[in-house]
């Protein structure tokens, strides 16, 4: 199977489709368009040998091609509350710096968070979380806090977890977390400040590490059918999802896929999606109903699991 | 105290164990303050963090924000008996909306017309007596604003979880306690002492 490479393309609309094409003929895949005004951000996976090609047409529409290393990647940035205290700033800035490096992110605002003694997450929330590929907890200014009684909130957190807080701590001494970056602490004010965008550089780019790590565990037992591939399926074979409102309504995560479509109406058709190979997804990946409202949550198997890749 | 008029955040202190915490805490309590616009009214502040008590202390002591404002403070009010109008000419633009608001809960939107920014036109067939009522007429009281959003900066700056609050505002001095346990007395009576403290650090 070919190695795909992530990249994110920002040019004007005016002939990206030829990008388009291109793409398609070389056996990449489109994972998100997003169209402002005159200008197109394309975030797509390309064949790893076939990248300078794309360069050399992206050159040619007078577009830039970046790596996007957290591309196919779902983040959850938590907060302890949705409050003001915590809202826009940092978490939101916290999540719009993970979202230019390609990942996909959804804001949870736990219902108790807050506070030192008092705060603890429900099981619905941790559920929730545990849907994504990494999560973010975005905490406060006091080391005390962040190394004593916040780290409750991780329990019941199976995928890797990520803390942002104001004090310079080391990873070690915040227990349960597997990474820390610190000088991005509660905030009244947006991130721009030298050091502050720094940290978020820094933020965005010690997780592109995580996800490299999970894809490489995964290389070892590599998946039954890459997701971008159940993703194409789904757009030709489900016209529906054209339609749907949500922002990304197919989001990619590293092991599975979120179709924002409702259950009941649509699992049924997911379950019988069909590939070329004579297979149907319900025999490739686990398809659930997801937490996030009443979504379908697509996990897909390993090949040990199935018997075979496609 | 009074004598001498105090500068805006002449005093400003955030105390805390550790001294990186304190600089992020000040931030945070700037930036708040900006947000609100209550920089110019306060004059010294101090804050005290212990997180490992869970206890968050403030005492702020405002300067003198000035009066209430009159009608005839921002405008000149002149009456059209002939034509049943009074006309008002504001001078100061600052409290317009104040003014438009109690203008429009008396007379009614329909006998109110602005022909331009600065000038305000009312339909009334008791000109000279609506005319001087409107000049005696309270338009704005800044000390009122400023309480309210004074409330609203203590809650933005506190810890979040920190629910069990103690305020105190009386003349131009304030206290505001919060923690996330039951409050102790002894932490209302150093927030008073460091208010004393404070009271006392302009009159050297």
């Amino acid at each position: 199977m070919a190695v795909l490479s992530p990249y994110l393309y920002t040019g004007g609309v005016h002939k990206h489709g030829l990008l388009i094409e291109l793409l398609e003929d070389l056996g990449g895949y489109l994972i998100q368009k997003v169209v402002t005004g005159t200008e197109v951000n394309l975030i797509m996976l390309i064949p790893k040998k076939d990248v300078p090609i794309v360069k050399k047409q992206s050159d040619k529409l007078l577009g830039i091609i970046t790596e996007a290393p957290l591309t196919g990647v779902e983040i959850a940035i938590v907060s302890p509350t949705l409050a003001s205290h915590h809202l826009p700033h940092s978490a939101c800035d916290v999540a719009e710096s993970l979202r230019s490096p390609g990942a996909n992110t959804n804001m949870i605002g736990l219902a108790r968070g807050m506070g030192r003694r008092v705060s603890l997450s429900m099981d619905y929330e941790r559920k929730l979380i545990n849907e994504h590929d990494i999560a973010v907890f975005t905490f406060g200014a006091f080391s005390d806090c962040i190394i004593n009684k916040k780290p409750k909130l991780f329990e019941g957190i199976e995928i890797p977890i990520v803390v942002t807080g104001g004090p310079d701590l080391k990873t070690e001494e915040v227990p349960g977390a597997d990474l820390y970056v610190g000088n991005i602490g509660r905030t009244s004010h947006r991130l721009r400040k030298a050091d502050e965008v720094n940290a978020l550089d820094k933020l965005s780019k010690e997780i592109g590490k995580i996800a490299d790590d999970i894809r490489r565990q995964q290389s070892k037992d590599p998946l039954s059918v890459i997701p971008a591939k159940v993703m194409t399926e789904i757009e030709n074979q489900i016209p529906e999802i054209h339609s749907a409102l949500s922002p990304a309504p197919l989001t990619l995560q590293l092991d599975g896929i979120r179709v924002k479509l409702p259950y009941d109406e649509f699992h049924e058709k997911i379950e019988k999606l069909e590939f070329d190979e004579g297979v149907i997804l319900s025999e490739l990946a686990n398809i659930s109903r997801s937490k996030m409202k009443n979504y379908i949550l697509i996990k897909i198997k390993s090949k040990s699991e199935v018997g075979f890749a496609i | 105290m009074s004598e001498r008029q105090m500068d805006s955040l002449e005093t400003f202190v955030v105390d805390s164990v550790i001294a990186s915490e304190q600089e992020f805490y000040r931030k945070i309590i700037e930036d708040n303050l900006a947000s609100l616009k209550l920089a110019p009214a306060v004059g010294r502040i101090k804050v005290v963090l212990r997180p490992g008590d869970s206890l968050f202390q403030m005492v702020i002591i405002l300067r003198d924000v000035g009066s209430k404002i009159k009608t005839v403070d921002i405008a000149d009010v002149e009456s059209k008996s002939f034509a049943k109008k009074i006309i008002i000419s504001i001078k100061t633009e600052q409290y317009i909306p104040e003014l438009l608001e109690k203008l429009w809960e008396f007379y009614g939107k329909a006998n109110i017309s602005q022909p331009d920014r600065l000038t305000v036109v009312i339909s009334t067939d008791r000109s000279e007596e609506e005319a001087a009522f409107i000049r005696e007429m309270m338009v704005a009281d800044p000390r009122h604003r400023i309480h309210e959003n004074l409330v609203d900066f203590a809650i933005r700056v506190t810890p979040e979880g920190f629910r069990v609050r103690y305020h105190l505002y009386k003349g131009n001095r304030f206290i505001f306690v919060a923690s996330e346990e039951a409050l102790k007395n002894e932490w209302i009576v150093e927030a008073e002492e460091m208010l004393e403290e404070l009271t006392g650090a302009g009159e050297k």
